[in-house]
């Protein structure tokens, strides 16, 4: 596959940088076009979970940008209930073949820890946001706790 | 047997027998009736149509799949063919109120339903009719049921079981008829799931006759709505074991929720779940030996599928008698039934078309603009006469052939020379024409001779290559009286006859048409459709040609598909290979777009742009991927204009993209896969990908086109036209509303005051429909206007406005993004300049005009 280079140097890369923030690394060895990993947020009131998320590629890849998913349920302005996620880096508009997966990881990241309520995608939970941070912070902790993943021991 | 083990608990069967109804409607015409039954908002069923009565018999009986507190909805329908079918009336059978009424039983149950018409809302709901109906093999404990929301059942009112019809409650009737040998037998100490039935409806297929009606799915939890465009179904059937599907669609879930299973739709029939090494789920579909990430759809009610004798699969359509190769699925059936909805409009949109003909009313006069009829051109040629449409366009009968035009038979062919013909030469002038029929012009004044006309507001010029000046050359009536030329020069003479069913008219029209040796389909077409009367002067005929190019489109046959998303122009789908026959297929639409060129008619829609200059011949260049794929289109752009050494992009010379879930892996050059691309040598890969993206998949099919096309019309006979010419010539023009267009025109970095957004609208204004037509296929990509006016505009990513956009300095052209509908119209400093720039840009079809 032309992408499977591409792809296999990226993951190669990202395993070896040792992100803390992005874990568990799973990739099908024969099929590289869909990762799977998690999300380790470091700020409040996502720092007490862990989110599972999956990035698909597409065959097109680099000249396409990839997708990525939320499998963990998250209480987040930007990430909806079919946990779909809009991040500029990834927009038709923004993509660039030089774009590493890295990137686009890191500007996940950065969005879960820091919400922008400004382009939301769940328009109730910016409100709220906005409104009553406690509130939001207080729902989104019990949410994160009820429904995220196990943060890893390390 | 115990027939009930299998279905899901809770899940009865019924049968019920549509019988007959008696209808009383003020109507002046006789419905067409047929009746729809759903159950529980599922799918309807339909029996079949009973043309023109009142008093309609149609004994067919389904097999329903019921809960003690399902409700079914009868409802009668007036199949109209033009417009959607009305409801004549209808009744809602609370199953569970019967069940309750008769002791749980609805076995040799006979029902007389009082028909209510609620189409008005202002008047009070009537009784229009009823509807007779025999339920059978329906017993259900009731006692385990209680009744939803805690309202009392309707208890029994006595014992009394003859076989007097009773009004049980609102508007329906019911009996149990008797049946001669078996007596009504006690129900109430049945077990709830068990089931005296004797049908054997859903599982042995008639053998002649109808097809049989597929096996009742089970109405079940909504169904898990498909959440990526991909297919079903996953090719990869060359090795012998079935393995799991090669790649994950995109946006595919792998779930492995356990819980998930318990709320899932039973698998259709030949479908196997397994896992794979990873423990994912995945499908097998032992039909067509395939598999899938994607768990399989039932079919929906109504759908059967079955083999052909050389044990190919395809899926039959009882609701609509049709078929298709493709496992339907609800994208697909949601695209067909938007195709489906612009059926109504099809015929009103031929009748708007027009190419060059009458003056248009109210149009502002243009240039172009012909000498109307009325003002003493003389009489027309014997045997022609000229007629008025209802809307008040003019056209031209001609009863020696029995054809009708558009076109002013004493002015056809030569708008050119009309025009300037009747300006007269200056004194001492004369017109000559050379050996080789040239023309000429003598000045007896200076005894000198010239090729250019000395008549003012004649162009002038160097000749272009027809020995014309050049101006006239860019004109596209000259063009197309060029074109014309070629095609009555060669015509052949006679006619052919169609004969065709509204109901099959695509595949009668396919059959007839690659039936026929090529040079026959230039005779001139003469269509019947079957059963209906009328002779074809030109009026059925060009009906025929837009309705089978709208039929071509039918999403049902894969054969063509929107460009990206939500632009109207077509381009031949990667994955029209599922219907077998497709090169066959291609090579008839290629004969039929050629016909329409020839016999002068238009089609319902129009092709991408680089699909036209496919068809001139024209290299494809980097640009015309953006608007078939601006996505696609960014990313090469990048590639070339930065430097790509040293960013880590891994890139070769090769390739893959995804039809139906498969990959499809293709090297740019020999070894491409070993050679890496850099700084040096991107420039040859950028062409490589080029050609590639606008071939990828569709070479065959593109070939088998141009095939069909030219064994009727020489390709080389288009060598005038330019390809946004060659749309207008095919698709036509239609008028546009220029105040519409205003009106939902946005503006970035300009207001509506600007100076030169106010001079674009006095340009437009003053321009004639070509010229408009031009200016909007420049900037959207295509002359046509959407169905419901420029509110409607589309662009690649959903509804996108015409926009004008200010964007660089007054000695830039402006240029256009067709994927987006904008427009980027330099500040100009005059009306004047703004004019120059724009015929310029509007004109040029080479790309630099639109970037």
């Amino acid at each position: 596959m032309a992408a499977t280079r591409r792809l296999q140097k990226e993951l190669g890369d990202i395993r070896n940088s040792g992100l803390k923030s992005f874990r568990d690394i799973q990739v099908d060895e024969t099929n590289i076009l869909t990762w799977q990993g998690l999300i380790v947020p470091e700020n409040p009131p996502y720092n007490k979970g862990a989110f599972k998320i999956e990035i698909n590629f597409p065959a097109e890849y680099p000249f396409k940008p990839p997708k990525i998913n939320f499998k963990t349920k998250i209480y987040h302005p930007n990430i909806d209930e079919k946990g779909q996620v809009c991040l500029p880096i990834i927009s038709a508009e923004n993509w660039k073949p030089a774009t590493k997966t890295d990137q686009v990881i890191q500007a996940l990241v950065a969005l879960v820890n820091e919400p922008e309520p400004e382009h939301p995608l769940r328009a109730d939970l910016a409100e709220e946001y906005l409104k009553d941070k406690k509130k939001f912070s207080k729902n989104a902790e019990e949410y994160t706790k009820k429904h995220s993943e196990k943060r890893p021991a390390d | 047997m115990d027939t009930n083990s299998e279905e899901s608990p809770g899940f009865y069967q019924l049968s019920i027998t549509v019988e007959c109804a008696h209808l009383r409607l003020n109507s002046f015409l006789k419905p067409n009736p047929y009746v729809e039954i759903t159950v529980d908002e599922q799918t309807p069923r339909k029996t079949d149509i009973v043309k023109n009565t009142t008093q309609p018999k149609w004994n067919e009986t389904f097999t329903l799949l019921v809960t003690p507190h399902s409700k079914i909805n009868l409802s009668v329908l007036d199949k109209k063919n033009f417009r959607k079918d009305s409801v004549c009336g209808e009744k809602k059978v609370d199953l569970f109120q019967l069940l309750t009424y008769f002791n749980g039983k609805c076995d040799n149950l006979e029902l007389t339903l009082d028909l209510i018409n609620e189409n008005k809302p202002s008047e009070s709901p009537t009784k229009v009719g009823e509807l007779m109906c025999f339920l059978k093999g329906l017993n259900v404990d009731v006692s385990n049921y209680t009744r939803p929301g805690g309202s009392t059942p309707l208890t029994q009112s006595n014992s009394d079981s003859s076989n007097n019809s009773r009004s049980v409650f609102n508007g329906i009737k019911a009996k149990v008829r008797s049946t001669g040998t078996e007596n009504v037998v006690p129900s109430s100490s049945r077990r709830s799931n068990q089931l005296t039935t004797s049908q054997s409806t859903n599982s042995i297929p008639n053998v002649n006759g109808r097809p049989p009606r597929p096996a009742p799915e089970v109405p079940n939890q909504p169904r898990r709505s498909i959440d990526s465009s991909n297919s079903l179904t996953n090719n990869n059937t060359e090795n012998s074991s079935i393995g799991p599907p090669a790649t994950v669609p995109n946006g595919n879930t792998v779930q492995s929720d356990a819980e998930e299973n318990r709320n899932e739709d039973p698998l259709p029939p030949g479908w196997d779940l397994r896992f794979d090494t990873y423990g994912r789920r995945y499908y097998v579909d032992h039909n067509t030996r395939s598999t899938s990430w994607e768990r399989p759809q039932p079919l929906p009610a109504g759908w059967e599928m079955r083999k052909d004798n050389r044990g190919r699969v395809y899926y039959v359509d009882h609701n609509t008698r049709t078929t298709t190769w493709q496992r339907p699925n609800t994208e697909r059936l949601q695209h067909y039934q938007q195709w489906q909805g612009q059926r109504q409009h099809i015929v009103q949109q031929g009748n708007q078309r027009f190419l060059y003909g009458q003056a248009q009313n109210g149009s502002v006069a243009g240039p172009s603009t012909v000498a109307d009829e009325d003002d003493g051109s003389g009489p027309l040629p014997s045997g022609w006469e000229r007629r008025v449409q209802p809307e008040g366009r003019v056209y031209f009968v001609n009863h020696k052939n029995r054809t009708t035009q558009w076109e002013d038979p004493r002015t056809q062919g030569q708008e050119i020379s009309n025009d300037l013909d009747e300006l007269p030469l200056p004194a001492g002038w004369e017109i000559r024409f050379t050996d080789d029929n040239k023309r000429y012009f003598v000045d007896h004044n200076t005894k000198t001779t010239t090729f250019d006309d000395p008549r003012p507001g004649a162009p002038k010029g160097p000749k272009g290559m027809y020995g014309v000046p050049r101006a006239y050359e860019r004109s596209f009536k000259w063009k197309i009286s060029q074109f014309r030329f070629l095609c009555q020069s060669n015509a052949v003479p006679s006619h052919m006859k169609i004969q065709v069913s509204r109901q099959t008219l695509f595949e009668d029209s396919f059959h007839t048409i690659m039936r026929l040796p090529a040079y026959e389909l230039r005779r001139r077409v003469y269509i019947i459709f079957k059963g209906e009367e009328g002779l074809d002067y030109g009026g059925v005929s060009r009906e025929w040609f837009f309705l089978v190019s709208h039929e071509a489109l039918n999403p049902m046959y894969c054969l063509f598909e929107y460009a990206n998303k939500n632009n109207y122009s077509l381009q031949i789908n990667p994955a029209s290979y599922v219907n077998p026959e497709h090169l066959t297929y291609f090579k008839f639409i290629g004969r039929f777009i050629a016909m329409a060129l020839y016999h002068g008619r238009f089609i319902y829609s129009g092709f991408t742009m680089p699909f036209y200059k496919r068809m001139l011949g024209k290299k494809l260049v980097m640009k015309d991927i953006e608007s078939i794929d601006p996505e696609f289109y960014n990313s090469l752009v990048w590639l070339k204009e930065n430097n790509i050494d040293d960013c880590g992009l891994e890139l070769y010379y090769s390739v893959d993209f995804e039809v139906l879930g498969q990959v499809v892996h293709h090297e740019l050059k020999k070894n491409g896969d070993k050679e890496r691309v850099d700084e040096e040598n991107k420039e040859e890969y950028l062409t490589l990908m080029t050609e590639w993206r606008m071939t990828r998949g569709i070479e065959q099919q593109t070939q088998a086109f141009l095939d069909g096309f030219n064994e009727v019309v020489p390709i080389e006979w288009l060598k005038y036209f330019d390809e946004r010419e060659l749309e207008l010539l095919l698709c036509g023009m239609q008028e546009i509303d220029v105040e519409d267009w205003q009106k939902h025109t946005i503006y970035r970095h300009y207001q509506r005051s600007s100076k030169p957004v106010i001079w674009f609208w006095q340009f437009v204004k003053q321009s004639d429909n070509e010229k408009r037509a031009r200016l909007l296929q420049f900037v959207t990509g295509t002359c046509r206007v959407p169905v419901g006016g420029f509110a409607e505009l589309m662009g690649s990513n959903g509804p996108q406005r015409f926009c004008i956009e200010k964007v660089g300095k007054d000695s830039w052209l402006p240029r256009s993004h067709t994927c987006f509908n904008r427009l980027d119209l330099p500040p100009y400093k005059s009306y004047e300049q703004l004019v120059e720039k724009l015929t310029y840009a509007i004109e040029e079809t080479d790309t630099f005009g639109q970037e």
